[in-house]
Parts: C-alpha cells; structure tokens; sequence
C-alpha cells in the first residue's frame, strides 16, 4: 500500500484499437499488472533479492552507526586536502580551459560516412554530433553517437600482437620493413566497403610498387547490390524528390541507408519540416513496406505487407510485373489478399512514375536486386532530378572474400593486410572456412582496436587508432569529400591508422610513423590526406585548406554519376522464383538480422550500445531468437514464453523455483528467464533462448547477428571458458553467435530450419514493461484519410487529437506562467507581478513529433554521452536499474476488426523524459527541496542536496525518474555481483572511461536521483554567452556602460540557438527545443501551434512543457488494409 | 547495611546531565562556528612554488588581471597563465632570481635541471565538484575580481579573503545592487564608489553609492537567479 493508484478513466466501449507493449501485457498476466504498479520493480526497491552479499537495511544502519562514531575519533586528520592547478607550459592553439572546442569531422563507415562536429574539452572529444553545414548531414544514429566511448574503451587493443602473445614494437616493425623493402612482395589487402579517397590513390601506389598486390573488400553485411547495379555502382536515394517509396525489406532510416534520410522525416510532417505551412496530407510521401522481421521502417510505413524472406522475390517480381519491368512474369503471389494489396500499391506507384522510389534491402540476394532496379529504371525514377541518382565511386575492382581464398590456395599472396573494420575470422561464411585459410598465408597483418578473433589467428595484430585520433577522409553517400582529422593523439603510443600503415609500407624503408611525426611533426597521413585534397579540390592553398578543415568537406565535390547496371538476370530471377517455398513449421525460414545493438559484432564491447534495448525487441546485453505468436504457438512454445519463472527465496537466500515459489516475482525482474530452443539449419546446430515478438513473418525465425563472441567462467549456460580473450568485460558472455549457421549461399537468410525445445532457460533482461507509464491516449495516431468511422476525414482527426482519450472532458490547465494581461496574472499591490517564477527572458519547452520519429534511440544514448549518465550492466537491467534518462517506449497495437491481416500490429515509438511539469508532483513531494522548480521553466535536480528517498519518483506519473542504487561510476557494475561487494569491490570502470565524461554535468554518486533537465548545463552556457554580449555592446558604443541601455535583444538568447543533445542527435527532426518567449520564430513553439500538439496525461494537470505531437499515416484509400491504418491511439490501463 | 554511595553522590546525576549539556553546547556552538567556510576556508594561504607576489606585479608594476588570467572575460574558469605568459618577461626581467627555478626548469632549456614540466600551483579558491561557477558570467556583468577575491593587489601570498559558501553567494545574487560596478571598473582594483558618484553622479541621476547599485541593476537588467540550477547541475 505504499503507492497511492491513480484511477485512469475507463476506455470508451466503442474503442477498436487493443494496444499492448509485451507479450505479457497482450496476455494481462499478474505479473504485468504488479509491474504497473509499482514505481520500480520488486527487485529494485527492496534489499532481500540482492544476491549473496546482501546487508539488510537495519544491519546497514548498526554498521553506519559505529563507523560514524569511529570517524569522529579520527577527526585529527581531518585537513583540507591540497589540490593543485597545472596550467599549460606552452598554450596551445584555441584552446581556452573550461570552454569546449568543435571540430568538424567525419565517422568513416560502409555506405557512406556520417559527418560530425566533434566536442573536445582541453582536447579530449567527449561528444559527437551531426555536421549541419554538410550537405549529406542527416542526424547521427546510435552508432555514430556511442562510437566516441570507444575512443576509451576498457577494451580496446594497445599492444601488439604475434600470434595471439603481445610482442614488441620493434619486431613488427622489423617484419613491415621486410614488405617494404621486398618489392617483389605479393601483399593482399582486406579493406572494409566505405568510401576513402586517400586509400583509392594509395591503393594505385601500392599496385605500381607491388606489381603483384591484390586488392580485397570485406565486411560480413554487405549485399549483393553490386551484382545488379555494376561494380563500384552505387544508388543513392533523394527523399525529398520521393513522393511514393516502396521498400522491399530495406531498413533505409535505421540500419540500411540508401542516402541522406532527412528529407524522408521532413515529408512525413503534413506541416513541413519546419511546422512553417498549413497542415497539408498532400505534401506527405506514403510509405510501403514489405518485409519479415518488424524494422524500424516498417513502424513508419503506411502500409506494411509481412511476408517469409525466402517469399519477398515472389513480392518483387509481382510488382515488377505489375509496373511493366522487362523480364518479369505475372503470377508470382498466389495469395489472394496479398496480391490485391501488390496491385493497388503499384497502381499507385506507377501514378507517381518518375516521383516515386522503390528500395531493395542491400542484404537481400541478387535477384530482387535487379527487380528493384528493373522496377525503378521503368518507372523511369533514376537520373538527374529524379529521385535515385546512381554514382560511381572511388574504388572498383576490389575482389571478394571468395576471391581471396582462392588466391590463398593458389599461394597467390605472402603477406596479408586485413584491414577491414570486420572480424572474418568470426563472422565470415561457415563454409568458407576462413581461419584454415588465414592459417596458410605465410604472414598476415591485421589492423583493429579490438583484440577479436581474427587478431588472435593472424600472425601480426596491430592495435588501430580510432578515428578521432587519425587523419584520414571519407566519402559521404552522395561522394562529398569529407575530412577526418584527429581530436587527440592515439590514447596509447602504439596505435597505428590504416592510412600511417600503408604509408610505411610505402615508404623506402617500411618505418612505422604513428600519432606524430619527429620533434611534433603531423603524422605521414596528414600530408597524404592534404594531397589527395589538393587533387580533388584543384589546389592546395592554405585558405582552402583551412576552409575544408573548418567545414569538415570540400564544397561541391560528389561522385561522377553513372550508368546503373545493364545486364537483366532473367535467369537468375526466374531460378530464385522457382527456388521460393514458402516456409512451414516444420521448415522455418531463419533471417541472420543485422543487430541495432553490436551490428554486425563489431560493437559488441561498447558499453552504450549493449545496455540501450533494442529498438523493437527492447532486449538488452544479449540476442535471441524472435518469432511470431502464431508460430511460436504452432511450435508449442508460445506457453513457455510467455510464463514468467516462479523463483523466490526460502530463508533469504535457497531459490526455490516452480510451484513451490511462494511469491510470485515481476513478470521482467532479475528472475525472467526464457526458454531456449535448438534451431537447426544448413546443418549447423545453434542454441538461444527464445522471445515472441509481434508483426513478424510466420514461420520465420530472425536471430540476430554479432553476439557470443567470447565467454567466461561466470557465463549462464557454462559455456566458458572459450575466446574469453576476445571480448572486453562488456562483450563476454553475451548472447549467442549466429554466423556459424550461415554459408555462402545463405547470407541473409536460411530456409529449412527446424527448430526444438530444450530444458535450458536462460536470464534475458528486457526493458519493454520498465517503467511503464498507464493512462489515456498515451500516444496519437490519426489518418489522412476517412476510414468510414466516426473519426471523420484529416480536418477532422486533425482538429480532433488534443481532444482525444478523454481529453475533451478534462478542465483546462491553469497556466502559472502567464504573462501580463492575461488571465492568470495576478499583480501584487504596486500592480507587479510577484518575481517569484517568472523568467522573462527565457521560458524553455520542447515539442516530439510522433509522425517523425522511429523509435532509434539515437537521441538516448547522446543523452548518455551528454549526461555522463552510467552503464548499470545486465543483472540490474533486469530488474529496471536502468539510468537511461529517455525511455524509447514502443507500443504494438492492432484493429480488433483488422480482417486483412490482425497478425501485423502497428508499431508506435514515444520517447519519454522528464517533461518538466509546471505543476510538478515530483517537487511537492521532496523533503528537502532536491528538486525545485527554476525561473526558466525547468524541474532542476539539485544532486548534492538529494539524499535519496524516492519519494519523487513514486509520484511521477510518467516514470521519468532514475535513482542511483549504488555507485555505478565508481564500482565496475560489469563484473558479477561486484555492485554487492561495496568497499570490497573492484573500483575502477576502466583506465580511461572517465575522460569521457562531460565536465559540465555533475557525475552523481549512489543513492541519487537524477532526470532529464533539458540539458540545462547547455542553457545556462548559451545565456551567459549572450550575457556576455553587453560587454561588446558597449564597447561598440563608446559611451560609460551606465548610460548604455541593456535591452531583451541583448540578453535573451536568438531563437532556436541552443540545441539540446537528444534534439541535435536526431535524424528525423523529431524532436524541437527552444524558448516560449520567442513566439512563433521558434520551430518549437510552431511545433506546438499545430492541432496534433497534444499534452500527455494531460487530464492530471500537470501542465508539462514537453508536448507531444500526434503521428499521422498516409494511407491509400484503395488500399485492402486502408481502413486499419492510422488509429494506433495508445491506452494503456 | 552500609550506604554504597556516599551522600555527595546525590547530586552526581545532575552535575553530569549539567556537564554534558554544556560540553553538548559547546561542541555545537563550536562546529556552527568552526566548520563553516567562514573560519575553513578564509585566510587559506598555503606557500607555491614560486612566491610570486600580486602587490609587486598589480600594484607596483599595474599589470591588468586579464594579461595572465586572459580567458576570464569569455570562459567559465579562469585561467592561471601558462609558463610561456611568465616567461615572455622571465626571460629578460629577474632572471637571475633564485626565486624563478621551477620557471626556468619548465622554460629554458638550457637551464641545468630543466624538465619541461608545468608548475604545480596550489589551489586557493576551490568551489565544490558539483558547483559551476562561470567567471564570464560575472565579470562581464559588473562583478570585480575584488568582490570575491578580496584586496589580491596588496597580496603579497595569495589567501582566500571571502568563504565562498552557498549563503555568500546568495547574499549578492538576492541584492546585487550591493556590489555592482560599471563595466569598465570591474578589473580596477582601486575603484571607489563615492569617488565615482562624485564624478559621474550627476549625469547618471543618481546621489548615493546605494542609488548607483540600484541604477546599474536596472540598466544592466541584472536578475541573478537563485534557484539550483544557476550553479548545480
């Protein structure tokens, strides 16, 4: 009885939409209901399930008691500890102590290159974020976001190795000199699939110094859109020329780009980008999907059509057919439904013939490849001012993976470069049988920042500099040349760019210069990478050079256009179509998935990315296997699932299980255990637990690629000790490793697999039930279309959606804010107004756009990078420890009549944070006035005056509250149990990870509550920065300051000047931030104008000032799940 | 049976419970008194490494705050001058001084000893982890370096001269009109208020050294803040 229930208001009868975010929520287990309930899980908020050193609250005050009193003997020694400032011998350029510094530059990866603006503090990057100068700029993701803490990473590589032993420096030098010097040599080089012009010109050095050097590109995920389009042929999409899209299985907002996304999110807002036009469904662009797996892409689409992968070439030669593409036959699908749902999405593609686009996945196999080009080339939709322009990149010619065993057997090569971002030994395919073959070159060399795999099977391993501390360039997907320049000097001596290797390999002698020249020279690469700049940009003068680092890219600079692929595979479209079955229980087709989390394993020691939960499934720390409902319950596992596991704890400490638990634990606590199945395909054998996941193709099984990479004696399932040596502490013992089960012929998906039960379980933690916050029309959907219900047409929706739930009943908020004149101004005597809240200068507020945003989580975790906030680890994950101050909640709804297909659920992301209330429960209810309310409109924290009762986060009705249950930045929360050790425990998270750290943000200790405050430490910087302006004016001015007029112009900020981090981060413009005092120049207070602004909770007058802005969907009338579309109006009671 | 207890024991209950309430008492007043920045902290003046003396090089020599504490107009933090500030005069001026090793040590190279390495000086004015000071906010605004920093012209060592406790800071962010300058007097050490009604009284309205803060809050439109997130965050 600690918690007072709010009585959310029933859901009107004629509701059609059921909406749910787990499984157990759709079932309305017990579990879930106590979940709801309660402000933190069981576990979380109570001592006695906390592993074997536990302190029970009571014992915890004896012992704080005598220690107090003995620390009052020793107060002798209590002086004040002496602390020093150590300036710089000899300044350094720029750099002002206490004020960051940004630099452009650019995160180099496979499809084209992220261009960033990094912030350094006294030279230490602590935080990236998108270059807007950029004409590719389009947001950050989460990779991009998290790949700065992998600059000081735990776990990153720094000593070389020989075979797996460190060994000096000296020796590989030795070893380098020998390739250097033998020009005769037959080196190979692996590289990975972005784009660098500086390498494109070595490699032509290379090839005119070793005449028998072969050239190679590698990286586990890359398709075969190249077989289709031509070698070194490359579709880059433009969004806003785009007005129908159709992707066939392409995730092109998330983990598969095709060009700069922006433009898409700009269409997907009926106001425009900027909110700046009158609401108009005709600007939007419509979005089909037809894909298996749930993909972020497919939550925004407009019609989503799931179909088996090994069915998907069915679909594409279908619609080929449909729109008159040249080798394609008609009758492809059989299924009824399906097939008027293809006609009607071509008939409308076709209308739109020139103005549409149709994206195939890149992972998918070649034969939708070529429909999909055949598809857009006869709907004439690539050329110049079209929607898809194909290019030509730097480098061509570069054989395969395939290629390169074959000229390991033919002994074509002695020395190997693999250079290449992935790790072949582990994730290249089963049947190529990799390793053996690294094994018979005589020497091979390989480049990475973490000691993986293949580090460990060849014979040389170089620890590589991270990209923020090499110079190097990129290519951005339309080809702008973009810069990558060093922030720092590699955070250990011995690591070595790509660029700085091949040059000393290049160089007479074969020396080895990393980091830095002698006496403080730049590095080798810096002159190579300006030559490679004077050559593209026509000239090396300083200016231009100094412009080009400044801006980060060389302006107008992009890749030649060109022909997009010739050759039609009839044959081979007609073989895949003849080799397409669709999948059945006893023969499942298997999708190897890119992960959100790791990629393709890469990431799989990076902290950020393990703990944010997956985008869809909401799983942390490890993989598992998904699977529909339908099939999960035609498999007879679906019970299994969805049962949570009865654990408690006889005395405190004997877990008893089964039916024998006397209390029953939180549905997703410490105790969720899921079953594990046993997939078997293409011969292989693997073993993952299992999780249901909604909207999913049936009879498909999607396993996530990247995870179980090394394991430990502390692994669930006892698998260690095994490659233990290969992951970090983040990466060991997490998930299950899938690229065993796929060949060659399988890389994307795998048919025929059976699947069987076992006894095993295995500890998943999931965040989907995590704070769940319950209430009326929690999230928006309206449609611009009238679907025949009492909705009524998009005026009408539109005028509608602050209205809806019940909404429309509840009293307007009074609004403590008002300015002068209006209805809530209350003067005082002298006819003043009371100063008691009112900032006159700055009022913040923040509005979402639901109709934009997809759910990513890139804005969470530049929250964490912003925020300083920690990593707490897998075992107080699960039972919802997380400090995430974002919570990416995702809901699954669907139409109680939904005839055409009740199976595939819409999908509707909200990120929640502290919505700073003006009316704040949180702050009424703290003792001591830890978190207040400030002048400007923000719900601070006040840390140092926290002492930790909670009592604010239980009277948060929108869970957006975080407590600090130990100290997870001093005591490495990633090492078992270590958290319940206290002093005993090991401390230190790492030797470098606290250089990370923002140092404008207090880094909170334990038994702290902390919350989203709008990056107020951004705020305050970008009002005194405008402060300071008084001093220029009246400078400029000339006369004594007393007699110089200090204006609002002077000291309120300009409009939408301070970006905070989750905003910046943010692709799709979802999110806007700025001042209600500038009035409609904001976009933010724009965003609000609109009638799909919409409060949530609103009816509980808490008048929060971060509003919400309700999701629209463009469906076609015509289309056979039109009338299904666009009413995922979240309740959740 | 004989008393245990001698009769002068009657009153030994209440003799302590007198003791231990005063000794009570005084331990309080005492830590109310001691353990505040006001005695911790004032009057802080440990030695550096090099005495360097803020009366010769301010009052005598008039060297400007902002020649070695450069970026305390436009950063939070201000600045201690790196070696080469020192050394642009140390290499000509007093070079032969004893007192200037750890200089030449960091900046000659053909000093005997020389390491190349930063003086360590040690921190006088240390605010709180969790407190954000920012100097440009302050000084750009009509706040001297005296106001906090006391008399440092006449310092020969440097001690701290304010407690710079949370109460202090509150006492001028709710009347700043106490200790507002002009913006051109906020780096002049010798800057009087009544010398300054005198001159420029006249034409800025204003009579008293009082009217003057409260003049120069209502040009300047200084409204310091005093909820926690000015500083805390």
């Amino acid at each position: 009885m600690s918690k007072r229930i709010w009585n959310h208001p029933e859901v009107p009868a004629d509701e059609t939409t059921i909406s749910w975010r787990s499984a157990g929520q759709l079932e309305d287990t017990a579990e879930f209901r106590e979940w709801l309930e309660r402000e933190f899980p069981q576990g979380a908020a109570q001592l006695e399930n906390e592993g074997e050193m536990e302190t029970s609250r009571r014992s915890f005050l004896k012992l704080m008691g005598a220690s107090s009193a003995l620390a009052g003997l020793g107060l002798a020694s209590c002086r004040r500890p002496e602390s020093y400032i150590v300036p710089y011998t000899k300044a350094p350029e720029w750099v002002i102590p206490g004020k960051a510094t940004y630099y452009a530059s650019a995160m180099p990866r496979s499809g084209g290159a992220t261009p960033l603006v990094v912030t350094t503090f006294e030279g230490r990057p602590t935080k990236v974020a998108p270059n807007n100068l950029h004409p590719d700029a389009s947001g950050t993701d989460a990779f991009a976001q998290a790949s700065v803490l992998d600059l000081y990473s735990t776990s990153r590589s720094r000593r070389f190795l020989r075979t797996g032993k460190p060994a000096d420096r000296a020796a590989f030098q030795e070893a380098l000199a020998a390739v250097a010097k033998n020009k005769g040599a037959k080196p190979g080089f692996v590289f990975g699939t972005d784009d660098s012009p500086t390498r494109a010109r070595l490699i032509k050095d290379l090839a005119a110094k070793y005449p028998a050097a072969k050239f190679y590109q590698y990286e586990p995920l890359e398709g075969e859109a190249s077989k289709a389009l031509g070698d070194g042929v490359a579709l880059v999409a433009d969004f806003a020329k785009a007005d129908r899209i159709l992707s066939l299985d392409c995730d092109f907002t998330e983990l598969d780009p095709q060009g700069p996304v922006k433009p898409f999110f700009a269409r997907r807002k009926p106001e425009g980008a900027d909110y700046d036009q009158s609401a108009d469904p005709d600007s939007m662009n419509r979005l089909y999907v037809v894909e298996s797996l749930y993909s972020l892409t497919g939550g925004m689409a407009d019609h989503r059509l799931r179909v088996s992968p090994s069915a998907l070439v069915q679909v594409a030669a279908q619609f080929a057919a449909e729109l008159g593409a040249p080798g394609a036959a008609s009758g492809a699908v059989s299924d009824a439904s399906h097939l008027e749902w293809i006609k009607t999405a071509a008939a409308d593609l076709k209308a739109s013939a020139g103005k549409c686009l149709v994206l195939a996945g890149s992972r998918q196999p070649a034969a939708v490849q070529h429909l999909a080009l055949a598809i857009n080339k006869a709907l004439g939709n690539i050329g110049e001012g079209k929607p898809l322009r194909a290019v030509k990149k730097d480098v061509s010619g570069l054989g395969t993976l395939a290629d390169l065993k074959g000229d390991i057997e033919g002994a074509a090569l002695d020395t190997l470069f693999l250079l290449t971002p992935a790790n072949p030994v582990y994730d290249a395919p089963a049947d190529m049988a990799f390793a053996d073959a690294l094994a018979k070159v005589p020497v091979s060399i390989h480049l990475g920042q973490r000691t993986d795999a293949t580090a460990h099977a060849a014979t040389w391993h170089v620890p590589a500099a991270h990209y923020l501390e090499s110079w190097g360039d990129t290519r951005t997907c339309n080809g702008a040349l973009t810069v990558v320049q060093p922030m720092i000097l590699p955070l250990y001596p011995d690591c070595v760019s790509e660029t700085e290797l091949l040059l000393a390999l290049l160089s007479e002698e074969g020396a080895l210069i990393n980091g830095e020249g002698e006496d403080g020279a730049a590095s080798p690469a810096y002159d190579a990478v300006r030559a490679t700049f004077s050559e593209i940009a026509g000239g090396n003068d300083e200016a231009k050079w100094k412009a080009y680092l400044r801006d980060g890219f060389a302006a107008d600079t992009t890749y030649p256009s060109a022909e997009a692929g010739s050759t039609t595979a009839t044959a081979d479209i007609a073989a895949a179509l003849a080799a397409a079955a669709s999948p059945t229980k006893d023969r499942l087709d298997v999708i190897f998935a890119t992960d959100a989390s790791v990629y393709d394993g890469r990431w799989i020691d990076n902290p950020w990315l393990q703990e944010a939960p997956d985008p869809i499934s909401k799983i942390t720390w490890d993989n598992a296997a998904l699977i529909a409902p339908k099939t999960a319950k035609e498999l007879g596992i679906y019970d299994k699932v969805i049962e949570t596991e009865q654990v408690t704890k006889a005395l405190g400490f004997i877990p008893v299980e089964g039916k024998f638990a006397a209390v029953g634990p939180d549905g997703e606590g410490e105790n969720r255990k899921q079953p594990v199945i046993e997939v078997t395909v293409n011969g292989k054998k693997l073993e993952i637990p299992v999780i249901v996941a909604f909207g999913l193709a049936e009879n498909t099984i999607v396993i996530p690629l990247g995870y179980g990479q090394g394991f430990d004696k502390d692994d669930e399932l006892g698998r260690g000790y095994k490659n233990e040596t290969h992951v970090g502490l983040v990466g060991v013992n997490a998930g299950f490793d899938a690229y065993p089960l796929r060949t060659s012929a399988t890389l994307y998906f795998a048919t025929g697999a059976t699947v069987k039960t076992t006894a095993k379980k295995y500890h998943i933690a999931v965040t989907q039930e995590h704070h769940s916050m319950y209430g009326r029309a929690l999230a928006r959907e309206i449609s611009t279309i009238d679907s025949d219900d009492h909705k009524g047409d998009f005026k009408e929706q539109f005028a509608n959606v602050a209205k809806q739930g019940m909404d429309s009943h509840a009293p307007p908020n009074v609004y403590l804010y008002e300015p002068k004149g209006s209805a809530t101004w209350h003067p005082d005597k002298d006819g003043k107004a009371p100063d008691l809240i009112s900032d006159p200068l700055h009022q913040w507020a923040m509005a979402i756009d639901l109709s934009a945003c997809t759910g990513c989580t890139a804005c969470l975790i530049a929250c964490q990078a912003e925020n300083n906030i920690p990593i707490v680890g897998k075992e107080q994950v699960a039972m919802g420890r997380e400090m995430h101050w974002i919570r990416m909640d995702r809901y699954f709804a669907s139409q109680k009549d939904n005839t055409f297909d009740a199976d595939n659920p819409a999908l509707v992301p909200q990120p929640v944070a502290c919505v700073q209330c003006e009316s704040a429960p949180c702050e009424t209810v703290c003792p001591v006035n830890a978190t207040v309310h400030t002048e400007d409109g923000l719900n601070a924290m006040a840390y140092n005056r926290c002492i930790g009762t909670r009592y604010c986060a239980n009277n948060c009705p929108y869970k957006a509250r975080r407590f600090n249950f130990f100290d997870y930045n001093k005591r490495n929360p990633l090492i078992k149990h270590n958290l319940y050790r206290g002093p005993l425990g090991k401390k230190a998270v790492g030797d470098a990870e606290h250089l990370q750290k923002n140092p404008n943000v207090t880094v909170r200790m334990r038994g702290v509550m902390e919350k989203c405050t709008y990056c107020v430490q951004r705020l305050k910087d970008s009002v005194i920065r405008q402060k300071r302006g008084q001093k220029q004016e009246v400078l400029a001015a000339g006369k004594p300051s007393p007699q110089v007029e200090v204006t609002e112009k002077t000291l309120r900020i300009p409009v939408d000047s301070v970006k905070v981090a989750c905003q910046e981060a943010c692709a799709a413009g979802a999110i806007t931030f700025g001042n209600k005092l500038d009035g409609d120049k904001s976009s933010m207070m724009r965003a609000k104008d609109s009638k799909r602004n919409y409060d949530l909770l609103q009816y509980i007058g808490t008048r929060p000032r971060t509003s919400y802005l309700a999701r629209v969907k463009n469906p076609n009338p015509d289309m056979p799940d039109a009338p299904f579309v666009g009413k995922a109006t979240i309740h959740m009671v | 049976m004989a008393n245990i207890f001698p009769r002068w024991t009657n009153l030994l209950p209440l003799k302590i419970a007198v003791g231990a309430v005063t000794v009570a008492a005084g331990v309080a007043l005492a830590f109310t008194y001691y353990a505040t920045p006001k005695t911790l902290r004032v009057g802080y003046q440990p030695s550096q490494p090099i005495p360097f003396s803020h009366k010769i090089h301010v009052d005598q020599l008039g060297l400007d705050c902002r020649y070695c504490h450069s970026f305390v107009e436009v950063s939070g933090h201000s600045n201690v001058p790196t070696g080469n500030t020192c050394w642009n005069c140390h290499q000509h001026v007093q070079k032969d001084s004893p007192k200037l090793a750890p200089l030449h040590r960091e900046m000659d190279p053909n000093y005997p000893g020389y390491d190349g390495k930063p003086i360590e000086w040690v921190r006088i004015h240390k605010a709180p982890d969790y407190v954000y000071f920012n100097h440009s906010a302050h000084v750009n605004r009509g706040v001297s370096c005296q106001t906090c920093h006391g008399d440092i012209h006449k310092m020969e060592t440097v001690y701290q001269a304010e407690p710079h406790s949370m109460g202090w800071c509150l006492d001028c962010h709710r009347a700043p009109e106490k200790n507002l300058r002009p913006l051109e007097e906020v780096f002049n050490f010798y800057y009087d208020a009544e010398k300054y009604v005198a001159t420029h009284g006249k034409e800025l309205g204003v009579e008293t050294t009082k009217d003057l803060g409260l003049k120069l809050k209502e040009q300047f439109d200084v409204k310091p803040k005093t909820s926690c997130a000015t500083c805390h965050h």
